[in-house]
């Protein structure tokens, strides 16, 4: 291939503009700007929180305060103010839905336009979702046929209010409020998000879907997830991400909790895909996200799978804690980092319980002047007998000025331990193009079959409705024809 | 008083002596070095560089500088085994050079093979040069430490063009007989053009007090040079050792380095290369045999700066008793580095339950046309393996030994000294 066509085409891909960049104008009851005690109590106060919950947010705020930001990560960000941050905003819409036609039409084409309706989603894939547009859920469907199981899949402000044992059980038990910086702030000021239990020996008979959109002007999001696989159970859950463009920075700290019992196994695979600023690095979404999952019983099973090609900064470890004996965790990872985009990502996999397992897939894609970042953690504990690891990092790299780093943590205690770390650095294969172009495929159609190939291993993992859309995304990522 | 007082009083020291001798070519560094140690301080272990070797032992005890040695020391020398391979031996005992000790065979007049302070005294252009020039104190406490107040260390200049013939042994003993001891020798070892040199560092120890040896070595090797540089760690009993190594490389030179960690109670290596030129080779491979409650940290850190160049890491470790071994390899790959080739592994056995190991092979990519791969295995020895053997009429015992002998075998090839191959085998031997 020669240097010009090679030059264009990486100019092409670094060009790319952010397909799904629009904003829908739709009324908004916001709270002031800032975070204080009364914010606090401003938001519990319009979910119509019980006394224990306003307690709990409370208490994460006030330990919120006493903490630090982390400084240690791979990357600099410029200083988040929060006090300029908008910590409620609801879409003015109050009364419980029972069916689509009573959504707003705005709403509905805002899905329509990012390609995922919601009555080709119900009709075609069978998937129910539970849409949560900004901060309140709207819409949830197919929530009668989860109910014959006895499947509760709804909003965490719902939960609180009609399950409150659960969530008291629950809710910080695997991510606590002293957690981190922005865990304690999420527990503090968290806005809704999904709470899924699945009953002991329930298959759930579908897959469940959440699709996040950031919309009203500085607004932070700060969800919560909480899913609860009780003995025997199953669940696979999806969560996908678009946002409009923006100009200013908007702060997202999630915080996703998984809970396995004995025997019971939650797949839970994202796709995120939100605004990542222009090719300066003008705007953009920071990605500050807790997902921890804990393998509480016997033969339990935690499997993560993340397609990140969004976030101006993504900065998240998806984790297992492997407690029951024989449990499993699973983590497998494509980030794609374009332009001035950052990635810090990884997986911390703790191994607590005889004869537990883990195995961690990533691949990291970076191209024009980002950063790519794996940092990950495998831990062997003392009583971890028989403990297996398997790590898999492999990086690849598209244009001269884009940098790809790994930062593998390996702490083992116990001889019995078996691990292997095996990861590498390359450029996009010029032999591979080069065999590609010599059958009439043109570069740019070959570095899209190259980086599908690449990431194969991990996009296997996606469900199938998943899997199209994250090809459609690495395509929109990184180049025209890619897919 | 506590090691960092310790320093800063001895400081204070030297300057009241200062006077004496202020056209001291080392003077402005020393201050320089003072003011970043009392910045920095000792290392601890919110340090990330540090997060699994905890000096605390250290910074609490006191030490004494007298500068009496007992036979014990003598003894030690005299029993050492790499008296065996033919040398120019230098011998420093508590960082102080021992002329008498010592014996330079080299023939060649140009080539020097010396200590610190007698270049010092003659005024040497080469410390002008280079001293100081490659081991950052910038945040690194212990490098200020040592340069701050340092003493006497190796002092190597092989000329352009020139082949040294025989291998440099420098041996570092600390007498610990009577008090606690702080040695802190410096070692700077310049290799020009076109030249080759092999060099043997060699720690020992004796006594039943505590040391502390903090080592800072810099090896500077101009175009199309050759060093072979072995590192043997034997300090028994309550000895610390920090250990601070700093090639720095032009264009084609070769390095071969290989350090093997015996004993001792506390070790952390500190190994860095920077390739300031193209198609520089650098080789680095270790084994680390620990016991006991031993502590042994090895961080390398290999500065692809040029392109084209090579490197190759391997440090394999077997881990006893409630032993805990640290491995931290970076490979830092500078823009612009094209065509860099860089491979790392890290691999570990375990033969007991409460053995510890902390391993984190790391790369920062900062160029696109490169090939860099890390790997890191841990686990025990294979039980099929031994079954194989046993089922052949080997007993368990032997069995174990072939595979762990197999095991270090890969690092003993790397050595090209012979003598040195078989103290290896025998202290694994010894030790299994």
């Amino acid at each position: 291939m020669s240097k010009e066509t090679e030059v264009d085409i990486i100019d092409q891909v670094v060009s790319q503009e952010y397909k799904y960049g629009f904003t829908t104008d739709i009324e908004m009851e916001t709270a002031p700007k800032g975070l204080s005690e009364d914010i606090v109590r401003f938001i519990s106060d319009k979910k119509n929180e019980p006394e224990w919950m306003l307690n709990w947010r409370l208490k994460a705020y006030r330990h919120w305060l006493k903490m630090e930001e982390p400084n240690w990560q791979n990357f600099n960000y410029p200083q988040i103010n929060y006090q300029d941050i908008i910590y409620y905003a609801a879409p003015k819409q109050k009364i419980q839905l029972d069916s689509l036609d009573q959504v707003d039409p705005e709403l509905l084409k805002t899905f329509e336009k990012l390609g995922i309706s919601l009555q080709e989603q119900k009709r075609l894939s069978g998937v129910a979702v539970d849409a949560v547009f900004d901060s309140v859920s709207i819409a949830t469907t197919f929530k009668d046929q989860l109910k014959e199981k006895g499947i509760i899949f709804c909003s965490v402000s719902e939960a609180v209010k009609e399950h409150p044992e659960l969530v008291k059980k629950y809710l910080g038990s695997v991510v606590p409020y002293t957690d981190n910086y922005f865990a304690a702030l999420n527990a503090a000021v968290f806005s809704d998000g999904s709470f899924v239990y699945i009953p002991k020996g329930v298959r759930c008979p579908m897959e469940l879907s959440t699709y996040f959109r950031i919309n009203a002007e500085n607004t932070g999001q700060f969800e919560r997830t909480l899913i609860i696989a009780d003995d025997d159970s199953y669940v696979s859950y999806l969560e996908g991400c678009t946002a409009p463009k923006r100009d200013e920075n908007q702060l997202h700290a999630a915080v996703v909790e998984l809970v396995t019992h004995d025997n019971a196994e939650i797949k839970y695979s994202t796709v995120q895909n939100w605004y990542p600023g222009d090719k300066n690095g003008k705007g953009g979404i920071f990605n500050f996200v807790t997902k921890r999952g804990s393998c509480e019983g016997k033969n339990s099973k935690i499997s993560w799978t993340q397609v990140e090609t969004g976030s101006a900064i993504t900065w998240k470890y998806p984790s297992c804690i492997l407690k029951g004996e024989n449990s499993t965790g699973e983590f497998f990872s494509v980030a794609v980092t374009n332009n001035a985009q950052i990635a810090d990502t990884g997986t911390k996999m703790i191994h607590i319980g005889k004869n537990s397992r883990s195995r961690i897939v990533s691949k990291g894609i970076s191209a024009g002047k980002s950063h790519n970042s794996y940092r990950g953690l495998v831990k062997i504990n003392k009583k971890a007998l028989n403990a297996r690891n398997h790590t898999q990092c492999d990086s690849m790299l598209i244009g001269n000025k884009c940098g790809a780093h790994t930062f593998p943590y390996i702490e083992v205690n116990n001889k019995t331990a078996t691990l292997e770390h095996e990861a590498s650095t390359s450029k996009i294969g010029e032999d591979q193009l080069f065999y590609c172009n010599q059958r009439g495929i043109p570069t740019d159609v070959a570095i899209g079959l190259i980086v599908n190939g690449f990431c194969r291993e991990v996009l296997n993992q996606l469900p199938m409705e998943f899997a199209v859309e994250a090809q459609k995304l690495l395509a929109v990522s990184l180049e025209g024809s890619v897919g | 008083m506590n090691l960092q007082e310790q320093i800063q009083h001895d400081f204070r020291k030297y300057l009241a002596h200062e006077n004496n001798d202020s056209s001291e070519i080392f003077a402005q560094l020393r201050h320089k070095a003072i003011a970043e140690f009392e910045k920095t301080g000792l290392p601890n272990i919110k340090n990330e560089e540090w997060k699994y070797t905890n000096l605390r032992n250290i910074s609490s005890l006191s030490f004494n500088s007298s500068s009496d040695i007992s036979n014990n020391a003598k003894k030690l020398l005299n029993e050492n085994s790499l008296n065996a391979i033919k040398a120019n031996h230098l011998v420093f005992i508590n960082g102080r050079f021992y002329n008498d000790l010592s014996n330079i065979i080299e023939n060649d007049k140009s080539i020097i093979i010396s200590n610190l302070e007698t270049e010092r005294k003659n005024n040497s252009v080469h410390l002008e040069k280079h001293f100081g020039k490659y081991a950052k104190i910038e945040g690194e406490g212990l490098n200020a430490m040592n340069t701050a107040l340092l003493n006497d260390g190796v002092f190597v200049y092989v000329p352009i063009n020139q082949k040294v013939e025989h291998p440099i042994l420098i041996t570092n003993i600390v007498d610990a007989t009577e008090f606690n001891v702080l040695s802190q020798p410096r070692n700077l070892i310049l290799v020009e053009k076109n030249s080759s040199v092999q060099i043997i560092e060699n720690y020992l120890s004796t006594g039943i007090n505590a040391s502390f040896t903090n080592v800072v070595n810099e090896i500077f090797v101009d175009e199309n040079a050759k060093v072979e540089h072995y590192k043997i760690q034997q300090q028994c009993g309550e000895s610390y050792q920090n250990n601070f190594t700093q090639f720095f490389q032009n264009t084609s030179s070769n390095i071969n380095q290989v350090t093997l960690t015996l004993d001792g109670a506390l070790i952390r290596n500190n190994l860095h290369f920077y390739m300031n030129g193209e198609n520089c080779n650098s080789l680095l491979y270790g084994f680390y045999l620990t016991e006991k409650n031993n502590h042994i940290d090895n961080h390398t850190r290999v500065d692809h700066a040029s392109p084209n160049c090579y490197s190759d890491e391997k440090y394999k470790g077997i881990l006893k008793d409630e032993s805990t071994a640290v491995f931290n390899g970076k490979i830092i790959v500078h823009v612009d580095a094209q065509k860099t080739n860089a491979y790392q592994r890290n691999q570990n056995i375990l033969l007991s339950e409460t053995a510890t190991i902390n391993t984190k092979p790391q790369l920062e990519i900062f160029a696109d046309d490169v090939k860099c791969t890390h790997g890191a295995t841990i686990g025990r020895l294979d039980d099929e393996q031994l079954f194989y053997l046993q089922s052949r009429g080997i007993s368990k015992d032997s069995a174990r030994r072939i595979l762990l002998n197999a095991f270090a075998d890969e690092i003993a090839e790397r050595i090209k000294i012979p003598e040195l191959v078989q103290i290896l085998e025998a202290e694994i031997e010894k030790k299994l």
